[in-house]
């Protein structure tokens, strides 16, 4: 691969004519799980939705292999890029298999080669096909669907993959079982994958690297033990409240 | 009840057109209007910033009164004149807003995480709309169409006023017969109608559920096709015209003088087109100067007072010549009288005029001033008058009348409702009384006609009024319109009016059994 999975470099950008990220530098490699944290409004989403071109940035640049996504086209690297959000955003009028052959039948995949990977796809995510592949989505609990859109996400063998709070609303047992799944994928396809999260004790259990924003900027980027080891207290102040779950329990 | 189905026995095949023109307006404008409401709807969605003018356009539109709508229209070139495209124009423009807002409203209600993953999955803008937004807001127009359709099977009854045919020709044609029979004929088909079509395309409404996708295109495809062969047979109900297009307005006896004209033609071999029906004097001329109709029956005092704007006057030779060169400066040919002069009538009981010798007003007048005198010394009761509110005010009404022949009556004459006078002189309530010289009720109920012997009355002779270019391309048309000339007494008209009104006959049933009169 000519460069990181994804770099970036001195990136501001801003929403609604609101600057949102200041002068924003890092890098994602590949196989690697980056974990974006900071609280509400930090800047998370916005740094990842500039990853396939949801938005540009207003200076700085965003490297994807080494190119800059102002030289990419937009719909080719959309089509090599995973995207799971909250909730899963499943098309509600297909059928769960239809939804994980979206992308592969944008690439006029031949059908059975579709059908094959669809299965495949079901199996991975722990999800019977021959029961779930023609559910529609709105029949399926919150914790099927997450595994399904992650599914969907990975329907074309996309080398990256961008996930915006993917179990941000799921119960607590059901985040636990699909902390588990996604680890045993992650540990299978070794994706570079974009986390971005609010909950820093599910940074800490899935990511390689801990990136946290703190009103648009970047704080913090290290690994798990090193950024629990901070002594900035807009890291800490986030750490707390892991700290105070892990004494409740 | 009775009455109705015996109504529609006897009308089942005009019924059927009616039924296929009224179909046929309402299915066209409405895929016409998908056409144009579904593509502006999703540009507006797209572009918040258009939405609001376009929104507005339609909403201004669909605020125009149906009639005043048909009224701008007609004068216009291309889009105006008279019949199924005018029709069709205005019908399309009330379909237009629930079509364009529920395309608005429903794309508006795909959730927006929704559409987002579609674009973050590499879906291009058109396959985002295509897989994902249509799919989505498809209940929504649907359910747009359904309120397009309901409004356009009540909208199309008016269309009828500028003959564009349809179920409402019956509603107009019961309004002006007062007859709620025959309004029903009209009302309850395209009740009937508005309910099958909601209902219809609620059906289709449901196959194209989501849910539903092998039946989804079948659906889609079948109200397409519909649509299309509707707008296909209404492209060739308005190309494949016939020779002639015959007119008339709306009120009975109009409606069985266009009958007239149209079976004339027709045993002349001609192919004939009929308007009946059309919405008033000013429309029915508008159609004639546009080439709408070719040719229909008008009155000479109507032509000279209401459409030359001259004075009335009582001279029937002098008015049909000042109208017929009024009408050649236009191009259109005033053909020969008919034969009776559908103008006021003084009415009498039929016994009173056999059993005094009355014939004439002259008389009549006499008689007046006898009895009046006669009091006196006898016991029999003076004359009685009873008239119309507007012939009471009127100076060329009762004023006008009594100072042309000297005639007063004892009592100040009752003011009555027009409708009722009739039966109120049948009854004995009155004993004279002014009426259309061509009401079917003056024989049904015993009445009798006295001769205007000093001509007070203008004249409104009857005479079929044709477009000169029509005449050249089909001599055939002038002689069948000539052989016409003369032939209709004011009794004759009389009579067919109360076939029609009277005893609930079919207009070309009558027509036709009075051609065949030897």
């Amino acid at each position: 691969m000519p460069g990181p999975a994804v770099q970036f470099a001195e990136v501001s950008a801003s929403r609604g004519g609101r600057p949102v990220l200041h002068h924003v530098s890092m890098t994602v490699n590949h196989g690697q799980t980056v974990a974006l944290v900071g609280r509400s409004g930090s800047g998370k989403t916005t740094l990842l939705r500039l990853v396939n071109r949801l938005l540009d940035p207003d200076a700085g640049d965003v490297l994807v292999d080494g190119k800059n996504t102002r030289d990419w086209d937009p719909i080719a690297l959309r089509r090599r890029t995973g995207y799971v959000i909250q909730d899963a955003g499943l098309f509600p009028h297909v059928t769960v298999g239809d939804n994980l052959a979206t992308v592969p039948r944008l690439l006029a995949w031949p059908a059975t080669r579709v059908s094959v990977r669809v299965d495949a796809l079901l199996n991975l995510v722990g999800l019977e096909p021959a029961v779930f592949r023609d559910r529609w989505p709105d029949e399926l609990s919150g914790g099927q669907r997450q595994r399904a859109g992650l599914a969907r996400a990975l329907a074309a063998d996309p080398p990256l993959l961008l996930m915006d709070e993917p179990f941000g609303a799921l119960d607590p047992i059901t985040k636990g079982e699909l902390h588990a799944e996604f680890l045993r994928v992650q540990g299978a396809l070794h994706r570079s994958v974009i986390l971005v999260t609010h909950d820093m004790a599910e940074a800490c259990a899935l990511a390689d690297q801990i990136a946290v924003l703190h009103d648009g900027e970047l704080i913090a980027c290290d690994t798990p033990a090193n950024v629990r080891a901070s002594d900035d207290p807009r890291v800490r102040a986030l750490m707390g409240i892991v700290r105070l779950k892990a004494d409740a329990s | 009840m009775t009455e109705l189905l015996a109504f529609i026995a006897s009308h089942r095949a005009e019924m059927a057109t009616r039924l296929g023109e009224h179909v046929v307006l309402v299915a066209a404008s409405t895929a016409i209007a998908a056409a144009v409401g579904i593509p502006l709807g999703i540009l507006a969605a797209r572009r918040p910033s258009l939405s609001r003018p376009i929104v507005g356009l339609a909403n201004l539109a669909q605020t125009i009164p149906s009639l005043a709508l048909f009224g701008f229209l007609i004068p216009l070139p291309l889009i105006g004149g008279i019949g199924t495209r005018t029709a069709l124009v205005a019908l399309t423009v009330y379909a237009v807003l629930p079509i364009l807002r529920s395309t608005i409203t429903g794309l508006q209600g795909v959730p927006p995480a929704v559409v987002e993953c579609a674009v973050a999955m590499g879906l291009t803008p058109r396959q985002v709309l295509r897989q994902v937004e249509w799919p989505l807001a498809l209940p929504s127009i649907v359910s747009g169409l359904r309120v397009a359709v309901v409004i356009g099977v009540g909208t199309a009854t008016i269309a009828s006023a500028i003959g564009a045919g349809g179920l409402g020709d019956y509603i107009f044609r019961g309004l002006a017969m007062v007859d709620a029979t025959v309004i029903l004929a009209g009302a309850l088909p395209a009740a009937l109608l508005a309910l099958a079509a909601d209902a219809a395309l609620a059906a289709a409404g449901h196959l194209a559920d989501a849910r539903r996708r092998s039946g989804r295109h079948v659906a889609v495809l079948a109200v397409v096709a519909l649509l299309a062969a509707a707008a296909v047979w209404s492209g060739r109900a308005t190309a494949g015209r016939a020779d002639l297009v015959v007119g008339s307005k709306n009120f009975t006896e109009q409606v069985v003088l266009g009958e007239l004209l149209a079976q004339a033609l027709e045993r002349r071999g001609l192919t004939v087109d009929r308007r009946l029906n059309l919405g008033g004097t000013a429309i029915a001329h508008e159609a004639l100067l546009s080439g709408g109709i070719d040719v229909y029956v008008e009155y000479t005092g109507t032509s000279l007072t209401a459409i030359f704007n001259e004075p009335p006057s009582a001279d029937s030779d002098a008015v049909f010549q000042t109208v017929r060169e009024r009408y050649a400066a236009l191009g259109v040919t005033l053909m020969p009288r008919l034969g009776f002069n559908n103008t006021f009538a003084i009415l009498v009981r039929s016994e009173d005029a056999k059993r005094l010798g009355m014939k004439t007003v002259s008389d009549l007048a006499g008689m007046v001033r006898l009895k009046a005198d006669a009091t006196l010394t006898r016991a029999d009761a003076p004359w009685r008058a009873g008239f119309g509110y507007e012939f009471l005010e009127r100076p060329d009404g009762f004023k006008g009348l009594s100072a042309a022949y000297g005639l007063s009556f004892a009592a100040a004459p009752r003011v009555m409702d027009l409708n009722l006078i009739y039966r109120a002189l049948a009854a004995g309530e009155i004993d004279v009384t002014a009426g259309d010289a061509t009401s079917g009720l003056i024989e049904s109920l015993g009445l009798a006609v006295l001769e205007d012997d000093r001509r007070y009355f203008p004249v409104y002779d009857a005479s079929p009024v044709a477009r000169a270019s029509v005449l050249l391309q089909y001599p055939v048309a002038a002689e069948a319109i000539r052989s016409l000339a003369g032939r209709i007494s004011a009794a004759d008209m009389r009579r067919l009016n109360f076939a029609v009104d009277g005893e609930k006959q079919d207009p070309a049933v009558v027509v036709r059994a009075f051609l065949d009169r030897p």
